[in-house]
């Protein structure tokens, strides 16, 4: 209605640098997910999966707490001050926690795993399961529980988080397969059945992660004055390029499309087409929903 | 650990509840209070603790200037300290919300939560500041500076339990608003003839991380 004289404008609370964080600690999540599914749960199809996808999680584990130490204005105090003082009602103070014992599990895991003792890393591996949805979901709840921001406010956004998480661990996983088998075996021939089922896996993953978008936003677009303005900012407005054409057309729709059908999930070619795309596209949603969900200013 | 601000807890018997009421029909714009309050809190340039928010509505000559008087509204519920995952951000038993600069990490968490975009990172200390009622003024019996510095008199502090106070009485028997009551903050400030024109978010044309 009025025209703004003279207001004054916030700082840009969480930046680019938590949706690297957020990326690779899905990335992590997601390939230790692949990981377990041969020693936890007895799929013995994806065990050539298995000791990579774990290297995989502890790396990006480790790398992904530094873009959040980065992030803060005090990395060390952060880190004593995370364990002194801890707030139970505060979904960052699980954080410190997970960020500490989920890479600690993780390691203990795939030390056993490398040692071939089966059953002692089939218990780790159950263990690691919850924990790697947590060390996940909590960055979900963390911009759930910040009421302020309609766009993170909703229940849907850890499980939206989990399931773009495993579907770009999914992504890696193949990308790193093809790679090792290709280049780095003395055959040098991809192991086809199990990329082709970690395809497969890859296109359910993502029916599911588009539909909760579209359950997000349908419920977005009819709701509050600032959840409909942050839809629209989305889906016409500046973020739309991002949102639209990166996010969900290059990430999810063509990928999904290229591994339903058999003549392109057969193909090495699409499939590293497919994976690099969905990989980019998720990192196109990190920034979008850590970016775009604060764009608009709130007063 | 426990609470750290146990301590500073003391006492907390028949303690006052702080709050403030704005009266928009005496306020001008002038910004005084933000200028007074920028001297009092040695505030750096590009950040405010309290600010006023100014529109402009209608077509000559039917055209009217509308303000806002901005600050931390001293949430009874606030969100800042649910979310802060160290405990940095804290409410004193009178209702200020305080900051604790030896705890505050700078993480911007409770940026992002809360609903008011009254918190800052102060560009020389790496961490959260923002409005305190001028803290070390009323505990020494004085009223904040932006509350003094006013020509109009129009924000009033004091304490909200005692029902003889002026603000008690001006919320009592004026009609007063509050920002964004739906947040569940339960916020301390209140306006009387205020408008909600100065509420509404700005169209994408005005964004501010474009600029
Ligand atoms: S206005 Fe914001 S900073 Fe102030 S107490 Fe309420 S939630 Fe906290
Ligand atoms: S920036 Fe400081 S006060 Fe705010 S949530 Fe983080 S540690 Fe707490």
């Amino acid at each position: 209605m009025g025209k703004v004289v003279f207001d004054v404008h916030y700082q840009t609370t969480l930046a680019f640098l938590i949706s690297y964080y957020f990326y690779c600690t899905g990335l992590s999540a997601g390939s230790f997910m692949i990981s377990t599914m041969s020693y936890g749960f007895g799929m013995t199809k994806y065990k050539p999966a298995s000791k990579m996808g774990v290297v995989a999680a502890v790396l990006l584990l480790l790398l992904a707490p530094q873009f959040l130490l980065m992030q803060v204005g005090w990395p060390i105090k952060s880190v004593w001050n995370h364990f002194v003082y801890f707030n139970p009602v505060s979904a960052m103070s699980y954080g410190a926690f997970l960020l500490m014992l989920y890479p600690l599990n993780s390691i203990i895991y795939g030390i056993f795993m490398f040692k071939g003792n089966m059953k002692l890393t089939k218990i780790f591996g159950l263990i690691g399961i919850p924990m790697a949805l947590a060390v996940h979901g909590y960055t979900g709840w963390i911009l759930a529980l910040a009421v302020a921001r309609d766009y993170w406010n909703t229940g849907l956004m850890p499980i939206v988080f989990l399931f773009s998480a495993m579907v770009s661990g999914v992504s890696m996983m193949i990308l790193l397969i093809m790679i090792r088998d290709r280049f780095f075996t003395k055959e040098k021939v991809i192991n086809k059945d199990l990329v082709v089922s970690l395809a497969k896996i890859l296109g359910w993953l993502l029916v599911v992660d588009l539909f909760l978008v579209f359950c997000d936003y349908s419920v977005l677009l009819y709701s509050k004055l600032e959840g409909k303005e942050v839809a629209h900012f989305m889906l016409f407005g500046k973020m739309s390029f991002f949102f639209v054409v990166v996010e969900n057309l290059i990430g999810k729709i063509i990928p999904m499309i290229i591994v339903m059908i058999p003549r392109t999930r057969n193909s090495y070619f699409w499939l590293t087409v497919a994976a690099l795309m969905n990989m980019v596209g998720i990192l196109a949603m990190r920034i979008v929903t850590v970016y775009g969900g604060q764009a608009l200013p709130l007063m | 650990m426990s609470n750290p601000h146990e301590d500073k807890k003391e006492g907390k018997k028949d303690l006052p509840r702080w709050g403030m009421v704005i009266d928009l029909d005496r306020c001008v714009g002038c910004h005084t209070c933000e200028i007074a309050c920028k001297i009092e809190n040695d505030v750096p340039l590009g950040i405010w603790r309290s600010w006023v928010k100014e529109i402009e509505k209608g077509r000559y000559p039917n055209v009217v200037r509308a303000f806002r008087p901005t600050l931390c509204n001293h949430c009874e519920d606030p969100i800042c300290c649910k979310v802060c995952p160290v405990k940095a951000a804290w409410q004193r038993e009178d209702g200020i919300v305080m900051v604790d600069p030896h705890l505050c990490v700078g993480c911007r968490y409770c940026m992002s939560a809360c609903p008011y975009e009254v918190r800052y990172i102060h560009p020389l200390k790496g961490m959260i500041d923002k409005c305190d009622f001028c803290h070390n003024r009323v505990d020494a019996g004085l009223q904040p500076s932006c509350v003094e510095a006013c020509p109009n008199s129009a924000r009033i502090f004091g304490n909200l339990k005692d029902p003889e106070s002026e603000v008690s009485r001006l919320i009592a028997t004026r009609p007063v608003a509050r920002l964004k009551p739906e947040m569940g903050t339960d916020p301390r400030v209140y306006y009387i003839g205020f408008d909600p024109a100065t509420l509404e978010i700005k169209r994408e044309a005005e964004l501010i991380w474009e600029k």
